[in-house]
């Protein structure tokens, strides 16, 4: 037995487009056949209508808007407060002493565990949504900084010491740069949490519109149709947010040697 | 989703002197909490303090109530969670020992793994409904995912050095997988297995709190619902005590199946 060997990207092409071509001729038969089942498989033809339909009346561009603010938002808020706090934590012994139990305690709740409370506190409505999002960014990006800050090595921190820099010098022009990867590491998971969260809260709360309540709609109305474009649309606004951010992180960090 | 969380530790260094003032700030959050409760700045239903949270806790503890929800949710963990790594090792496994394989599924899946997998629960609720198999089966896929590609990059991270030796010594495919793949991959498939039981946790309590007639979320949901904010508490308090077990128990399988990478 040995490595197996690469395959020409015809074949990789071809042999890729397999499975995807067999499930959706079996979805199309599952449709066509009839019965109890052909009401739960929609065919391809009316996921294309349901599309199109979405499109046109601009529902599915007012979902993505909704659900994208949403998760910016949050992810804005628990990203800077994440930063903030896993600087303070980094710098300050005092900080890590008392918050530090703390944080490590309430990361332990699953993300979306704090709906229900907040739901109490603040509403079914934006307010609790947002919250859990921003609390669903702010864990990654905490843990991420901390560490990044915390691992800066020893001896650049001495050559800071030596011309005297400030403490805002030495933040700025050592812990900043020597934490940036991890700081980024951080904000992407951040990112990626926060998207999922405000999937997850709006599936949950089925209010004020977004990706997540159509798709709640669309379950209890029994539309796989609209519920098959609202994930296609989830995925791909996910991976393009994912993108964006990969190449955010390669511009800043295009000090670092390749594939650091 | 990609993003594997590193292994960090804020605060909470092992000794029990540190342990010890570790427990501090819990204690003065719930002083304040307490003295916020008892002041009357906020209306009863909204503060309730940590004393009236803590007799609900034994009360759903002395009754058999709380055994029941975490009983229920536990046992939709760890069967999902079974089936999702079985399945995500195999299929992982298959992915990365044959390219045909690979270039056939792993568009497919590459384009799955884009979906939040919270997103796939209104379709299996559609299809399978609100009962146990559908609970099991977002477990599963939860699981599925991240242990599906932890067995894939551990494979396709053994060096090629290691096929020429067995190559070498004629090795047959089931000494090659018992004597060398398993072994050269256990750390990062490990990796990949906690992950998979945590991503699996939250998505299990999103998906009760959706829709369930027991099990930890459900019980959270049903607080919320009859503005017992007691209940509420316990059940955050409850699922992240799970949460940090299940880390804890399988980091410490971690560091048990890689002592000899120390040794």
């Amino acid at each position: 037995m040995s490595v197996p060997r690469a395959l020409p990207w015809q074949a990789r092409l071809m042999l890729g487009l397999v499975p995807p071509a067999l499930l959706l001729a079996w979805w199309q038969s599952q449709a066509q056949a009839g019965g109890a089942r052909a009401a739960v498989f929609a065919s391809l033809a009316t996921i294309g209508v349901a599309a199109r339909e979405q499109i046109a009346s601009g529902a599915l561009l007012g979902d993505a808007t909704a659900t994208l603010t949403r998760a910016l938002t949050g992810f804005g808020i628990g990203g800077t407060l994440g930063f903030a706090a896993g600087v303070l934590l980094a710098l300050s012994r005092w900080a890590e002493r008392l918050l530090g139990p703390l944080l490590q305690a309430f990361r332990q709740v699953p993300m979306i565990g704090w709906l229900p409370l907040f739901a109490l506190w603040f509403g079914t409505g934006d307010g609790s949504q947002v919250t859990v999002i921003a609390v669903s960014a702010f864990f990654p990006a905490l843990l991420n900084t901390h560490a990044g800050i915390v691992q800066v090595e020893r001896r650049f921190l001495d050559v800071g010491r030596i011309y005297r820099l400030r403490a805002v010098q030495r933040f700025r022009l050592i812990l900043l740069p020597g934490a940036l990867p991890l700081v980024l590491t951080g904000l992407t998971q951040a990112l990626s949490f926060a998207w999922i969260a405000a999937i997850g809260t709006e599936i949950l709360l089925g209010s004020g519109g977004g990706l997540g309540v159509t798709l709640q709609t669309a379950q209890t109305e029994q539309r796989l149709d609209a519920m098959l474009v609202t994930i296609a649309v989830t995925a791909a606004l996910g991976f393009a947010l994912n993108q964006i951010i990969r190449h955010l992180r390669a511009r800043l960090l295009h000090w670092q040697p390749v594939g650091a | 989703m990609t993003g594997t969380a590193i292994p960090l530790r804020v605060g909470w260094r092992g000794r029990p002197a540190t342990l010890l003032a570790s427990l501090v700030p819990f204690a003065l959050l719930l002083a304040a909490w307490q003295a916020m409760a008892l002041s009357g700045a906020f209306p009863a239903q909204v503060m309730v303090p940590p004393a009236t949270v803590a007799a609900t806790l034994l009360r759903l503890a002395s009754d058999g109530e709380l055994a029941r929800h975490v009983g229920d949710s536990l046992s939709r963990l760890l069967l999902g969670y079974a089936a999702g790594a079985l399945a995500g090792l195999a299929f992982g496994a298959t992915l990365a020992l044959s390219r045909w394989v690979e270039a056939a599924f792993a568009p497919l899946f590459h384009t799955l793994w884009q979906v939040p997998v919270i997103a796939f629960v209104p379709v299996l609720i559609l299809f399978l409904g609100i009962d146990e198999g559908f609970k099991i089966t977002v477990v599963a896929v939860a699981a599925f995912f991240p242990i599906a590609l932890a067995a894939f990059d551990a494979i396709r991270g053994v060096p090629a050095g290691f096929f020429e030796v067995a190559r070498v010594y004629r090795t047959r495919l089931p000494d090659l997988i018992r004597r060398i793949l398993i072994p050269a991959t256990v750390p990062a498939v490990l990796v990949g297995l906690r992950i998979g039981i945590i991503r699996a946790w939250v998505v299990l309590v999103a998906a009760e709190l959706l829709a369930a007639d027991s099990g930890i979320g459900q019980m959270m949901e049903m607080g919320r619902q009859m503005f017992q904010i007691d209940v509420v508490l316990a059940g955050v308090l409850v699922s992240g005590v799970i949460g940090f077990a299940l880390d804890r128990a399988a980091r410490a399988v971690e560091a048990r199946a890689t002592r000899w990478q120390r040794a």
